[in-house]
């Protein structure tokens, strides 16, 4: 067991700013489809998408160091500011001991595909902008986040597409335990582009794609908890690993597996998993299987509820699993001080290549003394 | 020496070298061309340079990977994740480890970039600049973009089971990638990982460099006076990491131990360095590794050839080691700038400097920097040295600090 704390989140999605404005929107359950033709110049494989039609920059983030910022990151940067915020987490007071472990596909591939392309089309291959270089390197977004809220600790970004949150999950869990940090933001972010929006419709997968930027706050036990908070949840386990071959090789049975030792990790059983969430991404024949194969090893006979954000948010990518764990999150958050206890939930992912990933999460224990 | 401090748990070593680079492809090819003082650079070929001022870059020339490649179908993966899964299969042939062995060690890779498959997104950007948009991108190309696939081709190749990650720490993500093996084996999560990083040659970094002002023209000379700036450069590497009990039972060749690692963030500007926060990091280096500054026979620099970095590499190795730093070189001067992939190769020069008692040299070099006159970058020839414990630098944008430490196995 891990014993580490969830203390806060931060979402940015086409719902709006909040977990509550994106859990409103699941209950919902419709489709968000918002016009996105006069979204950029270049033309686009859809006329709608779950996307932040309004979003602005500059008025939830001010003029200061985002002149030059790009989607990405700054959508990172407000989901970051709502996690540290929601957390009471006090950043000032322990800055070296916070870090960041963000997930990604690419960065951003608008700006690194922008900044290919003015090699190509400008007067001279040079003539590229200095100030947006460093938008075309993976880790941007986290740098940025370090500057703006000075989280002077370890500062990672995982590339991990439809697994970016597990590993950036596994990851932070990794330099918690190690004592290299005591407080780790994490989290992943896709934007929406013409570039992704391209790329997801030429790859034929179903549906529009979306974005979003997740963050939560993950902490050791015994340190700071914001005034007056409680933990959202405990981390109880996570692992991953690969499937050579490839997932679309015929039922594996190797992310079973390690669902089972997560679940062995967090001292539960099949049966026990209240809730669960599998990538969507990719879907098809594979994701019936790997979802098939998560259930059985966590849930037998359909026990456990399941939640779905794909419907309601489109593709988001890396930040897809994040979403779906903080959709598994909120279930505790909602219940009633004298209900019943909350089961534990699972997080499930998988890449067509063949990796794999799962998490639990649990109803922290009363007092967070005694975890 | 002191090696107390450290944190419990089983020692790791390194049993495996698999470097893919513009001075040599294999330990031993690469170990000759560091000692020789071989400088790979060479006029670019991977893609158009003749509109650039500058043209000149660290390109893996004889990279052929369906030569040394088991499992992996090329056709399916792009230059960043061949170079990561044929380093992965060189260092597993380096240390012998049997496809058994790799299933019951549940060996895992960890990977590090700056830029991941840049050349697949060049390729992309170019057929919707011709066709008006990105209608025209192919999906078998689209398929090979994602980051992850760097890890993901070296566990393909290598059938590996364990944990697989990419880690996008731009310049110094293969010390972060060795880093995170380190911790996995050190926690009993494994028995042994593969650790290094990728990155490939492309246009727009060398515009970008070059806009920035940090380009060189043909020649890279780190802490120089007269130094132009960096060259680009291309490669992959990898290491292969063991608990030392796990390599001992196999009576595998042992190279060094990692020490540890130390890893902090500027957190204050996105491009340039900060010299008190690399101090910091080193301290944290030390500390992790249960190592004193006065114990660090040998630093392998970050050294990327720009004032900047000099400067701030230079003053950071002063606050931390007082009047008599150990001799620091600069690789860079050699291989260029593999951004993902350099402090991979750092690592694996460090690891030959003590297994094999030499130092690095920098080359390139001609008059001291009245900055730092006290340097001694091991100028232009390498040297014979026994070196017991080797520091290997890596910095990045976004304030991106991670060291390593490596040692002799005592």
């Amino acid at each position: 067991m891990t014993g580490l704390l969830v203390t806060g989140a931060g979402v940015v999605s086409a719902a709006g700013l909040g977990l509550t404005a994106m859990t409103t929107a699941l209950t919902a359950g419709s489709p968000l489809r918002l016009d996105v033709t006069g979204l950029f110049p270049q033309p686009l494989p859809y006329r709608s998408a779950p996307v932040l039609a309004s979003f602005d920059a500059r008025a939830l983030l001010g003029r200061k160091g985002t002149s030059s910022i790009d989607r990405a990151t700054a959508l990172s940067l407000v989901a970051c500011g709502q996690a540290i915020e929601d957390s009471g987490l006090p950043v000032a007071e322990m800055a070296d001991r916070v870090g960041i472990a963000l997930g990604t596909t690419v960065g951003s591939l608008s700006s690194s595909s922008e900044y290919s392309r003015e090699t190509l089309v400008a007067e001279r291959p040079y003539l590229v902008n200095p100030m947006l270089f460093p938008n075309t390197v993976m880790n941007c977004a986290a740098g940025h986040a370090a500057i703006r809220y000075g989280l002077r600790g370890v500062n990672s970004t995982v590339a991990g597409g439809q697994l970016a949150f597990l590993g950036a999950l596994r990851y932070a869990v990794n330099v918690l335990r190690r004592d290299y940090a005591d407080a780790m933001l994490v989290g992943a972010v896709e934007e929406f582009s013409p570039h992704s929006a391209w790329a997801h419709q030429r790859l034929g997968h179903e549906g529009p794609p979306g974005e979003a930027a997740v963050i939560v706050v993950l902490q050791r036990p015994g340190t700071p908890l914001g005034d007056g908070r409680r933990p959202l949840a405990e981390l109880a386990a996570v692992t991953s690993g690969y499937r050579p071959g490839g997932h679309a090789a015929g039922p594996g049975g190797r992310m079973a597996a390690c669902i089972r030792q997560t679940l062995a990790r967090a001292g539960l059983q099949a049966g026990q998993v209240g809730s669960l969430a599998v990538s969507e991404t990719g879907g098809g024949p594979v994701g019936q299987e790997m979802l098939a194969e998560a259930e059985e090893a966590a849930a037998p006979g359909g026990s456990a509820r399941q939640v779905r954000v794909r419907h309601v948010l489109g593709d988001c990518g890396a930040a897809a699993s994040a979403l779906q764990f903080v959709a598994l999150l909120a279930s505790f958050a909602d219940r009633p001080a004298d209900g019943p206890p909350v089961r534990p939930a699972l997080l499930a992912g998988w890449s067509p290549e063949g990796a794999f990933g799962a998490a639990v999460i649990r109803e922290p224990a009363a007092s967070p003394a005694a975890v | 020496m002191s090696r107390n401090g450290r944190a419990a748990g089983p020692r790791v070593v390194v049993t495996g070298l698999g470097p893919v680079s513009s001075i040599g492809v294999g330990a031993a090819a690469y170990g000759q061309s560091l000692r020789a003082g071989q400088v790979g650079v060479s006029e670019i070929r991977s893609f158009d340079a003749a509109g650039f001022p500058h043209r000149y870059a660290g390109e893996v020339r004889d990279f052929e990977p369906d030569r040394l490649l088991g499992r992996l179908d090329l056709t399916r993966w792009g230059r960043s994740s061949q170079f990561a899964a044929t380093a992965a299969r060189l260092a597993v042939r380096d240390a012998d480890l049997s496809s058994a062995q790799i299933e019951a060690a549940g060996l895992g890779v960890v990977m590090g970039t700056t830029s991941g498959e840049s050349q697949v997104v060049e390729e992309l950007t170019a057929r919707a600049v011709a066709a008006g948009g990105g209608q025209a991108f192919p999906p078998e190309v689209v398929s090979q973009l994602p980051a992850a696939r760097l890890a993901y081709a070296a566990s393909e190749e290598l059938a590996a089971p364990g944990l697989s990650v990419t880690l996008a720490n731009a310049c110094s993500a293969s010390n972060y990638a060795i880093g995170y093996a380190y911790d996995i084996l050190a926690g009993g999560e494994a028995e042994a990982m593969v650790a290094g990083g990728a990155d490939s040659v492309c246009r727009w970094a060398h515009a970008g460099f070059y806009r920035l002002g940090a380009l060189s023209d043909r020649t890279c000379s780190p802490f120089d006076r007269d130094r132009t700036g960096i060259l680009t450069a291309e490669g992959g590497v990898a290491l292969v990491l063991e608990t030392l009990e796990h390599a001992r039972a196999r009576d595998a060749r042992i190279y060094a131990e990692v020490l540890g690692y130390g890893l902090n963030c500027d957190a204050r500007h996105m491009v340039a360095p900060d010299a008190n926060r690399i101090a910091d990091c080193m301290r944290l280096a030390h500390a992790n590794a249960g190592v004193k500054p006065a114990d660090v026979g040998y630093i392998c620099a970050h050294g990327t050839g720009t004032a900047m970095n000099d400067h701030a590499e230079a003053a950071a190795v002063r606050m931390v080691f007082g009047d008599d730093p150990p001799p620091m070189s600069s690789i860079k001067s050699m291989l260029g700038h593999a951004m993902g992939a350099a402090s991979g190769f750092g690592a694996v020069a460090a690891v030959l400097a003590i297994h094999d008692g030499f130092l690095p040299p920098t080359m390139n070099w001609a008059n001291p920097d009245p900055r730092f006159d006290w340097l001694d970058p091991v100028p232009n020839r390498s040297r014979p040295a026994q070196i017991e414990v080797a520091q290997n630098n890596g910095f990045a944008f976004g304030g991106n600090n991670c060291i390593t430490v490596f040692g002799a196995l005592r």
